[in-house]
This record gives C-alpha cells, sequence and structure tokens, in this order.
C-alpha cells in the first residue's frame, strides 16, 4: 500500500525559505539557552517549577535571562515560581491557564520531579488545558540504564498527555519546543510534555529564531477543523429543527471556555431564545444571574436545570461530551429531546456516548456565529418574537419552585451560606478555584459566574489537593482579581505546602476551608450506599489545627470560624484584608450536597433533599451492589 | 466482527507505544500488529487486526486520529471472522 500523503520529514527550518527575522537567529546558545528563548518567544510570563540534577542548566538559563533582562512591567520578565512539590507547580500552570487561556509552563528536573507531574498533566488532559511541561532527564548516554532519577517519562506520560517528546536529538529542540505549544493551543487544547536529556540542555546550538517540526497528520486535522464550515443546507436542517422546537435548551460545556465561545453563545441566546444549562466545565460561559441561564445541570446540577433537561425537545450540546456526571444513562438523558444537535472541536467526542441527529465538528466560535448569522439572514428572530415565551415561562417557574436550597434554620453553620455569604462581596467576579468533594459542588451550585475562566475546577479527573495551587497559578495570571480557594479539610491537606508559596510570593490569595472534619463526599456516599459504615472518611482523629498551621506559613489573617452569628462579619473581614488569608469554618458535619443524581440513575430519580421541593416522590436509593461510580 | 487498520505512522520516539498503548488503555485486544518499513524513512506502516463492534473500531479509530504521530488511519472494508 502506498503513501496516501507524501511527508517531507526535515525540519520545516531546513527547507529553502527566507531569513529568519528573529533578532538572534545565528546566535551560538546552549540547549537550556534555547529553552528559555523560545519560552521568551512564545510570550510565556510565568514558569512552575522545582530544580533537581537533571534540570539545572535550564534552571541556570532562566537565572541568567531574568537577571539580564526586564519585564515591561518592571521585574523579572519570566520568574520562576517555587512549590513545596512538583505536583503544585503543574496545579499552578494548570490555575494559570484556566484563568488566562495562555499556555501553563511547568518545568521540574527527571525521575520524582516527572513523575509528581502526572497528576497535573493527567488533570490538564481530562479538562483540556493548554499546558507545557518541561522535564531534565538523565543524559542520552544514560537513558536506559537505571541512572539516578530517571524514570521512563516519555512512557509514563505518553497515555496521560496531548503529546510527550523524547529529545534525544539536540539540532530538534528548538522547533520541538515551538511545536509544544502549537500542540498545547491547537485544536482541543491539552498538555504537551518535553522530556529534555541533560546533555541536550548542553549542548551549544545555533539559534534558528524560526522553524517547527513537520507534524503532517496532525496539522491537516486542524487544518480541516479550522476550514469546516457548516453549508446551507446544515444551517436549514438546524433551523428546521429550531423552528419546530417548543422546547429547545443548550447544553454548554468547558468547549465553550476553551473555545473562547462565550460572547458568541450569549449573542445567540439573545437572538434566539434557548435557555442554557452548562456543565462543571462551562460554569461562566453565561452569566448565571441571567433569567435564561439554568446554572449547572447533572449528578449535583440544580434540580431546574435537570428538569429543564428531562423536559426539553430540542437540545443543542456545545463543547460538552455527555459524561457520566452528565448523563449517567445516556439511553435516558434528555428522554423527550426529537432533536440533538452537538458542535465539538474533538470528532472523537460526535456521537460518542449519545448519538445526535445533527453534529458538526469545528470551531465551537466560529460555527455558532455562523449559524446565528444564517439565522438573522433568514429572519428568525425567536428571541425576540417570544417564539418560546411559554416555555420560558416554564423555566421561570422551574427556577422559582426548585431553587437551590438548604438548611437555613439549624444552628449549625451552613456550607451554602458560607459561599452565599463570599457570593455578597464578590458577585460572581472573583476567580475560584476549589479541590474536589462537597465544597466542590457548594461552591459551584452557590456562586454566580458572570464571565469565563472565574471557575477552576478539576472536573474530570476531580483530583483533591487542585484548588490552592490553582489558586496561586491564577493570582500570577490575574493580578488585579480577587482570587479564592474554596477548599475541603481533605482536599486542602494533600497540598498543604503551598500555603507557604502564597506567602513566600505575598500572592493575595483567599484560602476558605469548609471543615466538616472529613471526607465529605465519601461519606455522603457511604450515608446513601453503605449503610453508613464510615470505612476511612471520619478525620475527628485528626489534630491539625489550620490555623496554626496558616500561621506558621506566614499568614497573618488567619481564623476559625465556629459561631454563625459571625457569619457575615467574618467574611467582610476576611475579604476586605489585602494581603493572604486564611479562614476555617466548621461546618454542619452532616450536611449534604442536593440535588443528587446518584449513580446509575436517570434525572427522573433525582434526590433534591429536604430542603428543594422535588416533583416526583424521592426514588429509592442503590446498594453498593452497584458498579456505577 | 474482525477488522483491519491500516495506520501511517512517524517514526518518532514513543510512537508505536502511544499506539499500542491507546488500544490497551481503551480495552481493545489488538490480534496482530505487523510494523513496515515505507519507502519513506521517516515513516511506517502498521496493520493492525482486532476484534470489536463496528461502534467500538469507529471510536478507537477516531482515537487513533488524535495521536499527533499519526498521519492517517484508513479502514478497509469490516472483514467477517
Amino acid at each position: 500500500m502506498g503513501n496516501p500523503i507524501t511527508v517531507n520529514m526535515p525540519l520545516q527550518k531546513d527547507l529553502p525559505s527566507h531569513a529568519s527575522t528573529h533578532p538572534l537567529a545565528g546566535q551560538s546558545m546552549s540547549g537550556a539557552e534555547v529553552v528559555v528563548q523560545v519560552l521568551a518567544d512564545e510570550g510565556v510570563g510565568v514558569l512552575f517549577g522545582y530544580s533537581g540534577g537533571a534540570i539545572l542548566p535550564v534552571y541556570d538559563a532562566v537565572f541568567r535571562y531574568n537577571a539580564t533582562h526586564l519585564s515591561p512591567l518592571g521585574g523579572e520578565p519570566m520568574p520562576l515560581i517555587v512549590p513545596a512539590n512538583e505536583q503544585g507547580a503543574g496545579f499552578m500552570a494548570a490555575g494559570y491557564a484556566r484563568a488566562s487561556g495562555k499556555v501553563g509552563v511547568a518545568i521540574v528536573t527527571s525521575g520524582p520531579g516527572a513523575t509528581n507531574m502526572v497528576t497535573p498533566v493527567r488533570d490538564a488532559m481530562s479538562d483540556s488545558v493548554p499546558m507545557v511541561v518541561i522535564c531534565g532527564q538523565v543524559p542520552t548516554g544514560a537513558l536506559g540504564s537505571d541512572a539516578f532519577q530517571e524514570a521512563p517519562v516519555s512512557n509514563i506520560m505518553s497515555p496521560c498527555a496531548k503529546h510527550v517528546f523524547l529529545l534525544t536529538d539536540p539540532e530538534r529542540l528548538e522547533a520541538t519546543l515551538r511545536t509544544a505549544f502549537e500542540i498545547a493551543r491547537s485544536g482541543r487544547p491539552g498538555p504537551v510534555v518535553v522530556d529534555i536529556p541533560k546533555d541536550v540542555q548542553n549542548t551549544t546550538l545555533t539559534f534558528a529564531g524560526e522553524g517547527t517540526l513537520p507534524i503532517p497528520g496532525y496539522r491537516a486535522r486542524q487544518h480541516a477543523i479550522q476550514t469546516a464550515r457548516v453549508d446551507d443546507a446544515q444551517c436549514d436542517a438546524f433551523f428546521d429543527a429550531l423552528a419546530k422546537a417548543r422546547r429547545p435548551l443548550i447544553y454548554a460545556g468547558g468547549g465553550v471556555i476553551a473555545g473562547e465561545a462565550s460572547a458568541t453563545l450569549r449573542a445567540f441566546v439573545a437572538q434566539f431564545g434557548l435557555p442554557v444549562t452548562t456543565t462543571l466545565m462551562g460554569l461562566g460561559a453565561i452569566d448565571t444571574t441571567e433569567p435564561l441561564a439554568l446554572h449547572m445541570l447533572g449528578m449535583h446540577g440544580t434540580a431546574y436545570a435537570n428538569y429543564a433537561v428531562e423536559d426539553c425537545d430540542f437540545l443543542l450540546a456545545l463543547g460538552a461530551r455527555f459524561d457520566d456526571r452528565v448523563a449517567s444513562v445516556p439511553d435516558r438523558f434528555a428522554p423527550h429531546a426529537r432533536f440533538i444537535a452537538q458542535i465539538d472541536i474533538d470528532p472523537a467526542e460526535i456521537g460518542k456516548v449519545k448519538s445526535v441527529h445533527w453534529h458538526h465538528h469545528g470551531d465551537l466560535d466560529r460555527t455558532l456565529s455562523r449559524l446565528h448569522q444564517f439565522g438573522v439572514r433568514h429572519g428568525f428572530n425567536f428571541g425576540a418574537e417570544g417564539r418560546y415565551a411559554h416555555w420560558h415561562d416554564h423555566i421561570g417557574a422551574l427556577k422559582q419552585t426548585h431553587a437551590l436550597n438548604y438548611d437555613r434554620e439549624s444552628p449549625l453553620i451552613q456550607p451554602q451560606a458560607v459561599i452565599e455569604a463570599i457570593n455578597r462581596h464578590t458577585q460572581g467576579r472573583a476567580v475560584i478555584s476549589t479541590g474536589v468533594g462537597q465544597h466542590q459542588m457548594w461552591a459551584a451550585q452557590y456562586f454566580d459566574f458572570r464571565e469565563p475562566r472565574h471557575w477552576l475546577t478539576s472536573g474530570s479527573m476531580g483530583t483533591m489537593g487542585f484548588g490552592l495551587p490553582a489558586a496561586i497559578g491564577a493570582q500570577f495570571a490575574r493580578r488585579d482579581a480577587v482570587v479564592i480557594d474554596i477548599d475541603g479539610d481533605a482536599s486542602i491537606r494533600m497540598n498543604l505546602g503551598e500555603l507557604e508559596t502564597v506567602t513566600t510570593y505575598g500572592l493575595p490569595v483567599k484560602v476558605v476551608v469548609l471543615n466538616n472534619i472529613g471526607d465529605g463526599m465519601v461519606r455522603q456516599w457511604q450515608k446513601l450506599f453503605f449503610r453508613g459504615r464510615f470505612a476511612s472518611s471520619d478525620k475527628s482523629l485528626h489534630k491539625k489545627d489550620f490555623i496554626k498551621a496558616a500561621q506558621a506559613d506566614g499568614f497573618e489573617w488567619a481564623k476559625r470560624l465556629e459561631d454563625k452569628a459571625e457569619l457575615a462579619a467574618t467574611i467582610a473581614d476576611f475579604i476586605a484584608f489585602e494581603g493572604p488569608a486564611f479562614l476555617e469554618v466548621m461546618i454542619d458535619p452532616d450536611a449534604g450536597v442536593y440535588p443528587m443524581v446518584g449513580p446509575g440513575a436517570t434525572y427522573a430519580q433525582m434526590i433534591t433533599g429536604d430542603f428543594i421541593p422535588s416533583r416526583v416522590a424521592p426514588a429509592e436509593v442503590g446498594d453498593s451492589k452497584s458498579d456505577m461510580f | 466482527m474482525k477488522h483491519t487498520l491500516s495506520i501511517l505512522l512517524q517514526n518518532e520516539s514513543g510512537a508505536l507505544m502511544r499506539v499500542a498503548g491507546l488500544f490497551a488503555a481503551r480495552h481493545c485486544n489488538i490480534d496482530s500488529l505487523t510494523v513496515a518499513a515505507t519507502r519513506d524513512p521517516a515513516v511506517s506502516q502498521l496493520t493492525l487486526v482486532m476484534h470489536g463492534a463496528d461502534d467500538t473500531v469507529e471510536q478507537i479509530i477516531k482515537q487513533t486520529r488524535k495521536l499527533v504521530d499519526v498521519i492517517e488511519v484508513t479502514h478497509p472494508a469490516a472483514s467477517t471472522p
């Protein structure tokens, strides 16, 4: 069989072309200096990483670069932020990337440095976050010899990352790094790992100032995505179905955020009048305070969003992948939708979980704009003409009747009240990061989200310990913003060492620990499915004094809140504090996250708890024999 | 149902592992795998035989196309066992 595509393998810089216009082209540099120069050329303004033997040449080059260059804002142009643990650096880079949309960069050493980075890389892959991770590696001659601090990084990272490069040819270093950025940010974004043996860092090279690797298959597929256009017949089919619909709904995912399609989505909603529910990753795609916004759907989505999914007859999925936290039972998801449309940049997501009637794989922003323009040109003003007025009334009634609620009369502090109190100050404008578990879901439910990139959470991987380092990274991306880590007592323990990183760099990060003395979400599942046998989830014997811990790490403002009467005043004081602040709130340990669509359950079986009215009798809960997770 | 996939792959470090690893991670058993050189020394030709339902194969092909080193995946008409 012949090759359907002719491939030119020499580096593109070797192809006859114009001379590079880079001011440093032709200069002699070490591999390490090449690394730093490409980072600078790619616009990298901050690095996160931990040093070690195999990455020392790059660290030295960063040091020298910062000593000889000045940022336009004053200070070092590429400060290197050092965490307590490499995992922290990975989540800082991810927090930076999520809050800014730019590529986050982490640099670590070989062996344990690199393996500590596996979790953040996988986390970024699962949530489509653009990152470049540079790992030092033992010298090429020692590869495969079980050398000190050697780990098979390429093997380990390959299935976890969007792509991995092991650089054994110094001549390809420059082009590889540039290509790593291209891959990280193009198409569906993701993390790219570049493993660089120490001898490659020390090799003397001539800087080309341009050039990328040939990746013909990848580029051809990206080109197809970039040029994919919804034709008139497809637009017709879409609007035919929408015109026939009486209860259309948009289900928007993280792709709207990653694809910078939020403004286009809002215009589309205004024009055509479709209510919107978002996934956990899609929060902020639309202003959650708007009448047509239904906040989050899914396992812990709002009851009114889930009921709207049950009731809709037309569903438009935008950059959303029908995952098990949304569509636990795909066949029963949106059971009355006669028409399901899906737009995604990743062809592999189309019809992966649920077959759809209409789809397009392409750039979300451009596709939605194209549909919008087509609709306007054909005189569709479904929004202004009130075509879906009955449906809007129904949505309004659902929002009112099944509003989020909790035990407001309890003498104990309810976690939801804490989020509401913070939200009264931040009004949906703060950047919020979280760990994973109950506190994450309460934050998702009770905060307003007015803009994209204000909500940083480990969605798909569900990595405990994400919140604090992500907040640190986000504060570097958004120096102006109020950045708050909403954490749990168990989650924050996982990366507690990063408290010191906050104060080391004088970041005004606000940390809230909702302390329920244990793994709250695990306990909730044990209550529901394991007859209350709290295997390993109780932390009442743990001795940590979080306030002393925060003070030991240099937090001047560190307080514990135990009295409900002091909630409002304490929160006001906490938010108003200029510098880093740490607030531990002793919450009702029995508070649960509701609504809950149990694992393997349909939305019709949603449990709304004691404080949110349900429209059906509560469903039977499952048992521990269920394989659903 | 038996399926034979033809995969053109850039000869990069770890490329073969990434293809094989993808199938393993997605719970897809490879019955046989042949790697051959092509006229272009930078490109290898993989011929992969597997058993699976049609939609499983369709999904694994889409996932294989996401690998950066993969130039193209073709799936000549599915053959019966």
